[in-house]
């Protein structure tokens, strides 16, 4: 791009882009220096400083090639970026290829992946296409063919109920990283997993758009990998587009008071041994937010609750450890890069178990687990009545009895 | 790449170290714990100190 340098009219204040250079300045020392006196430069001009024929030289060649932008057009929404998505996408890969550490700590997504499809069992109806979204190792795959969580462990006599998976026609897990993702593919292949459902893996080369039709699946379920979203307004809003209407997506997030141990105690050693703290344990949604964001993008019908899984370690290292081969290390944009040092890593042993120790010699990690139902609008759901309509006072009721 | 399953990895050694310095641990831990709403750079450093000089220790006498 040309700037054109003009010569300033007298009084025009907006067109003074020229410094003016005070020539016979004469500095402390011998060198004679060029110092601007104005320091109003203007480098990119208003159109209104450009000569006329110039302008228009320039649209006629420029117009067909270049999309000229406007200030006044704003791109959308501006998402914030908390994540860096390929150090988590690097994070879970490597937690995949691992696949013996990787399974051994498989204990909080099978659970929570367990958690999640037993709420099928309050849906009386069966889902010809399933969408698991950022399936991670196909948790939900292998709880869907384990045992009906309904069946009587005190009455084995009684007729075993099938599987959830007979609810089920098609399930496609997604997810972004394609290791964890086909870690298990020897035991669980693509294709008939059991009780007639058929497992599809997709890989998502971004985990924040979907590359889905709109309409297109009867159910959408996700476990455990929300808390990595960056844009959760978007992604809400994309999973609702994909749902067919009356169709409900059952989820489950960390969320709130996750971690709040491990985020207490690394911020206190950090900031006795250097003097200051960066981001160790992410920032997560909490309930009420997840409430909140459910109703704007247009969810009807929200269930969202919250429950707590508390973990006992022998050591804060164990703690750390573990979290790595998950895949759930640290992906904070703005976080302190490399290891944490030994000195703070030492510390935060000795404070942790000062602060949150348990009496018999292990620390807890508290998960705090969002889960959340809601449904896809429709013309034949039930709505609540309008404002007003109400005909008992609530107040009458209750005093009467 | 990857560890093998009888490799031990250097947090592993670590947290065997520490472990055999639960008495210095809690006197830190208990020095932060008096005041944590206004914790500051080396508040406990004496403590510290001798925690770190117990791990030092400990660290080399397991190899």
């Amino acid at each position: 791009m040309t700037i054109f340098w003009m010569r300033p009219p007298k009084h025009a204040l907006f067109c003074d882009a020229r410094p003016n250079l005070d020539l016979n300045h004469q500095s402390q020392g011998n060198a004679l220096r060029l110092r601007p006196t104005s320091r109003r430069m203007r480098p990119y001009l208003p159109t209104a400083c450009r000569p006329n024929n110039v302008q228009f030289a320039a649209r006629s060649s420029i117009q067909q090639t270049a999309r000229r932008t406007y200030a006044f057009q704003a791109s959308g929404t501006p998402s914030f970026q908390v994540f860096n998505r390929r150090t988590k996408w690097l994070q879970k890969e490597r937690s995949g290829a691992n696949a013996t550490q990787s399974r051994e700590v498989g204990y909080l997504k099978d659970e929570m992946a367990k958690r999640v499809s037993e709420r099928l069992l309050d849906i009386k109806r069966n889902f010809p296409r399933t969408l698991d979204l950022g399936a991670n190792s196909c948790n939900i795959a292998r709880a869907l063919i384990g045992p009906n969580p309904d069946n009587d462990p005190e009455n084995p006599s009684s007729t075993p109920l099938p599987p959830l998976a007979s609810k089920i026609s098609e399930l496609v897990a997604a997810d972004s990283s394609s290791t964890l993702l086909y870690r298990d593919a020897d035991t669980l292949p693509d294709g008939e997993v059991g009780e007639g459902m058929k497992l599809t893996r997709q890989v998502l080369g971004d985990e924040e758009t979907l590359p889905f039709e709109p309409q297109s699946f009867d159910l959408v379920l996700s476990s455990l990998s929300m808390h990595w979203i960056n844009d959760l307004p978007g992604y809400l809003a994309q999973i609702n587009n994909v749902l067919k209407p009356d169709c409900p997506f059952i989820g489950a997030m960390l969320g709130g008071d996750t971690l709040f141990e491990l985020r207490t105690s690394l911020q206190l050693a950090e900031q006795e041994r250097k003097g200051g703290i960066s981001p160790h344990v992410s920032p997560l949604a909490d309930v009420r937010d997840v409430g909140g964001l459910l109703q704007r993008v247009g969810f009807k019908m929200l269930t969202v609750d919250v429950e707590d899984l508390i973990v006992d370690y022998p050591d804060t290292f164990a703690l750390m450890q573990d979290l790595q081969a998950m895949g759930e290390s640290n992906a904070i944009l703005g976080r302190e890069m490399g290891a944490i040092s030994r000195d703070v890593l030492l510390a935060n042993e000795a404070i942790y178990r000062a602060l949150h120790g348990n009496e018999d010699g292990t620390i807890p990690a508290t998960f705090r687990i969002i889960h959340m139902i809601g449904w896809r609008e429709s013309p034949d759901q039930p709505k609540p009545l309008p404002r007003g309509t109400g005909e008992i006072n609530m107040k009458d009721f209750f005093e009467k009895k | 790449m990857h560890p093998k399953p009888t490799q031990v990895r250097p947090i592993q050694r670590m947290a065997q170290a520490v472990s055999k310095c639960s008495a210095e641990a809690s006197l830190y831990g208990k020095c932060i714990l008096a005041d944590y709403n206004s914790v500051h750079k080396d508040m406990c450093a004496k403590e510290f100190l001798k925690l770190k000089d117990c791990y030092l220790a400990a660290s080399k006498g397991g190899k």
